[in-house]
């Protein structure tokens, strides 16, 4: 985080700098607490928070700060993780590959190891199984490297293409990566559908290594989007010709972008890979990038707290939503049905009355409630007890839940949680110091220059 | 977003004095690619007797039927997005619901009472929407019918088995209806809202009803396979040999055709369908020149979702299975949105043309570079096709084939 001035001078800043070696404190031990306390389950929930955090904040720099829709990020993680994986296969799982009957692994794809690489340039040093993490390094560089490649390819019809078409055309690059790594061209490197098992994982498992690179993402992405080059795709998200107009070269800031997210992608799709154990094509679905969109989308567009915020709550409904898939009656599910339906129509009166919108109460709502007292009314006299006592599966419910509460922030609040801001230690220490907030500050001035000269632009006006 | 979507600058050198060339250019490549199809089927045609005329008269007409299909997906896909210029992500998964709400009409039939009267409700209520359109009826016959209607479908679903016939008109009423309240919960609230709040909400809402039915329908193949005419063998000869079919590839083309000059006559000719072309063109002015936009867009999903019933029903009857329901809508609906964007998205006459292209495209692909001895064909990348085109019309000519030149406006 950068320092600027401020009015009290060094007092805030001393005080930011001791919050923020504090909480890295606590968030280091917390995450020694994980690895040396915490059941598996916690660790996995961990892991998966810092994998597709990095994988969220890389997106967030095309979507969220470039202000371009980009759907194929789950492609460019597939590369980096089959990259990684390949080349991370240790002996005994290439020679079971080897013999597998039902494997299409080339001989040359089997060939590939960094391990051999560095035995091959006489750094025998680094081909011993101490060094694990070191191959593990250039592996996942290489994958991450791989997948820039790819982003150079999405990015240049981002030159010609713009808003739904240009998400189109993303979308379709994923999904043709995807479906091209199960068919024969790529059959030799990605074994078809079926994948490979027995990448290392001990090593990508680890909370500290997943941690540590999530670290990384955050510092690169927090410098890039402070510094010039993100003020510049900024300014591309804002109004590309104006950009264009004050010397920013559009294109080449575009493409970067797509560069350096795909890159980032690629390195979380080869953490992933290697944490899970296996490469498979279904570890790499649309729904990835889904749930990122969810993240960004709830965190709030082009901030990187709000997409980690995000991914935090996407990880907790995927780990954590368990009980919504199992096998219930149906009474019970009507009657969950029921209850969420009349809390939406409650928060549904309260949201319009509260906007002075008329009749507050929605037909929806009405016809929600009524819909709910005549399934009660019926179980009430025993008409529907027969089809009520049948066990019903919930398989799914984990998603629904999330693809409506995206359509209810799309709905009710677009900028997410956190819009475009960052955390500031401020908003917490706001008493604490007697520095006047931005927003203050803009009223004493607007009242200084006379009230009604200029209208103080409202928080969050320029969201 | 103040930028227009459709974008792309036409640049370049100037075209002035290549009027006949640029004129030329489109049919010179179509003689081509139809010269080095030809060139290829000869080829396949000397090395292999089984690759005969038959062989590619049958790839015609599984072309046309898979291509019909694909124009009728599309053409929810273009109705839309000439109406609110939304890419309707959701609409594959519409059509997936097409096919199962089919498969419950006219396979679990006669229902219990009370589902029969709750799917009844739903199919008057599409209907009376769908009559309103016209405004040539009094409001008490308007009620009439829709009530008639009412009772006659709930009559029937709790006491005979439904053809497949009728299955398939009220699933184009209940997958309507569907339409309409996706436009009504999802998509009405964020009018106005940058263009890229829509696409999300649009894929958040496709995610939801992949899900949905999931949950719904289970993850399973299903067996759809009515006791018809239609799914009976056909045959006809070419150039001696037999072409053994079935008679889908008939039935698929005929409905199609009635369903495309039906909605044609819609937009063309009734009040609804200048209302659309107003609002396509400009919805502020429409609204203030009278029109209700919001029914319009209403009637566009409507309609839109129809169509796709329709084409799910008849998918389902054509390939004797609809399969996982996550997964049934997701290719159909992005192949057919290809379609929209090669003949040009918002145009009606290029869904068609573009969905018949792609059908032709895979099909004749498939066709032409078959499993012949060490080769192992091009089969298993059809799925690519319809990518790839869509992606090289974007980036050569973003308007589609049929769609005008659009520049870019500040």
């Amino acid at each position: 985080m950068t320092e600027r001035p401020r009015p009290s001078g060094q007092r805030g800043v001393t005080l930011r700098r001791l919050l923020n070696i504090a909480s890295a404190a606590a968030l280091l031990v917390a995450l020694y607490l994980v690895s040396t306390q915490g059941s598996v389950k916690l660790g996995q929930v961990f892991a998966l928070f810092a994998v597709w955090g990095i994988a969220t904040v890389s997106l967030n720099l095309i979507n969220g700060v470039t202000g371009i829709l980009s759907l194929g990020h789950h492609g460019f993680m597939l590369i980096g993780g089959y990259v990684t994986g390949l080349l991370m296969l240790p002996e005994a799982a290439r020679e079971n590959l080897r013999f597998s009957a039902r494997n299409s692994l080339s001989d040359f794809a089997i060939g590939l190891s960094v391990e051999r690489w560095m035995s091959a340039l006489g750094l025998d040093a680094l081909a011993t199984p101490e060094t694990i993490g070191v191959r593990f390094v250039i592996a996942l560089l290489l994958g991450g490297l791989l997948a820039a490649v790819f982003g150079l390819v999405v990015g240049f019809p981002s030159l010609r293409l713009r808003g739904d078409y240009l998400a189109v055309v993303t979308f379709a690059f994923g999904e043709v990566i995807r479906l091209l790594a199960s068919t024969p061209l790529l059959a030799s490197y990605t074994n078809g559908a079926l994948g490979f098992a027995g990448v290392p994982s001990g090593f990508g498992k680890s909370v500290w290594w997943t941690f540590g690179a999530l670290a990384i993402t955050v510092f690169v992405f927090a410098r890039l989007k402070k510094g010039s080059y993100g003020r510049a795709l900024q300014g591309i998200r804002e109004d590309e010709i104006a950009a264009e107009a004050m010397g920013v070269n559009v294109a080449y800031h575009k493409v970067l972008a797509f560069v350096i997210s795909a890159f980032f992608a690629g390195v979380a799709g080869g953490l992933w890979v290697s944490w899970v154990g296996t490469a498979r094509l279904d570890l790499f679905l649309f729904s990835l990038t889904f749930y990122f969109l969810v993240a960004i989308s709830v965190g709030g567009t082009g901030s990187i707290t709000g997409a980690l915020i995000g991914t935090a709550l996407v990880v907790w409904v995927r780990q954590y939503g368990d009980p919504l898939e199992q096998a219930y009656p149906l009474a019970t599910w009507a009657g969950a049905a029921g209850a969420v339906l009349v809390v939406a129509a409650l928060l549904g009166y309260l949201y319009r009355r509260n906007r002075r919108m008329r009749p507050a109460l929605h037909p929806l709502a009405v016809g929600a409630a009524a819909v709910g007292l005549v399934v009660a009314a019926l179980s009430l006299f025993g008409v529907l007890d027969e089809a009520l006592a049948r066990r019903w599966q919930g398989f799914g419910m984990r998603a629904i839940a999330l693809s409506v509460l995206l359509v209810v922030i799309m709905v009710f609040k677009p900028a997410g949680i956190m819009g475009r801001r960052e955390f500031e230690w401020t908003w917490l220490l706001r008493d604490a110091r007697d520095v006047p907030t931005e927003e203050e500050r803009r009223q004493d001035a607007w009242l200084e220059a006379g009230a009604g000269a200029t209208a103080p632009r409202p928080r969050g006006a320029e969201e | 977003m103040t930028t227009p979507a459709h974008a792309a600058t036409p640049h370049g050198p100037s075209r002035r004095g290549a009027g006949l060339a640029r004129r030329l250019a489109p049919w010179s490549a179509a003689a081509v690619v139809a010269a080095l199809a030809v060139w290829r089927m000869l080829y396949l045609h000397g090395v292999n007797d089984n690759f005969n005329a038959a062989f590619f008269a049958g790839a015609v007409v599984r072309s046309l039927q898979l291509g019909s299909l694909y124009a009728l997906i599309a053409l929810g896909y273009t109705m839309v997005y000439g109406i609110i210029r939304l890419i309707n992500f959701a609409h594959g998964e519409v059509f997936m619901v097409g096919a199962f709400a089919a498969y419950f009409l006219f396979s679990a039939t006669p229902y219990p009472w009370p589902v029969a009267v709750l799917v009844a409700a739903v199919v008057a209520y599409g209907f009376l929407r769908f009559l309103g359109f016209f405004r040539v009826l009094g409001r008490p016959v308007v009620l009439a019918a829709a009530s008639s209607c009412f009772v006659a479908v709930a009559l029937a679903l709790a006491s005979v088995r439904l053809g497949w016939l009728g299955a398939m008109v009220a699933s184009m009423f209940v997958t309507g209806v569907l339409g309409m309240a996706i436009d009504r919960v999802a998509y009405k609230p964020l009018r106005g809202a940058p263009r890229n709040s829509m696409l999300i909400t649009a894929i958040a809402v496709s995610f939801f009803l992949q899900n949905f039915g999931l949950l719904a329908f289970s993850n399973r193949q299903t067996p759809f396979r009515p006791q018809s005419f239609f799914t009976g063998q056909l045959t006809f000869p070419v150039a001696g040999e037999t072409v053994f079919t079935t008679w889908m590839v008939v039935l698929v083309p005929a409905v199609t055709l009635v369903l495309v000059l039906v909605l044609t006559t819609l937009v063309t000719r009734t009040r609804l369908g200048r209302a659309m072309r107003a609002t396509s063109q400009d919805a502020e002015t429409a609204r203030m020149m009278g029109v209700d936009v919001d029914r319009v867009i209403s009637s566009t999903f409507l309609l839109g979702s129809m169509l796709a019933a329709a084409a799910a029903v008849m998918w389902g009857m054509s390939f004797g299975s609809i399969n996982q329901p996550a997964i049934f809508g997701v290719l159909p609906g992005i192949k057919a949105f290809a379609a929209a964007v090669i003949g040009g998205i918002g145009s009606l006459p290029g869904a068609v043309i573009g969905g018949v292209l792609l059908g032709f495209l895979e099909n004749f692909l498939t066709a032409l570079f078959p499993r012949v001895g060490s080769f192992s064909g091009i089969t298993e990348y059809k799925d690519t096709f319809a990518f790839l085109a869509m992606i090289l019309i974007l980036l050569l000519r973003p308007s589609g084939i049929v769609g005008e030149d659009l520049s870019e406006k500040v």
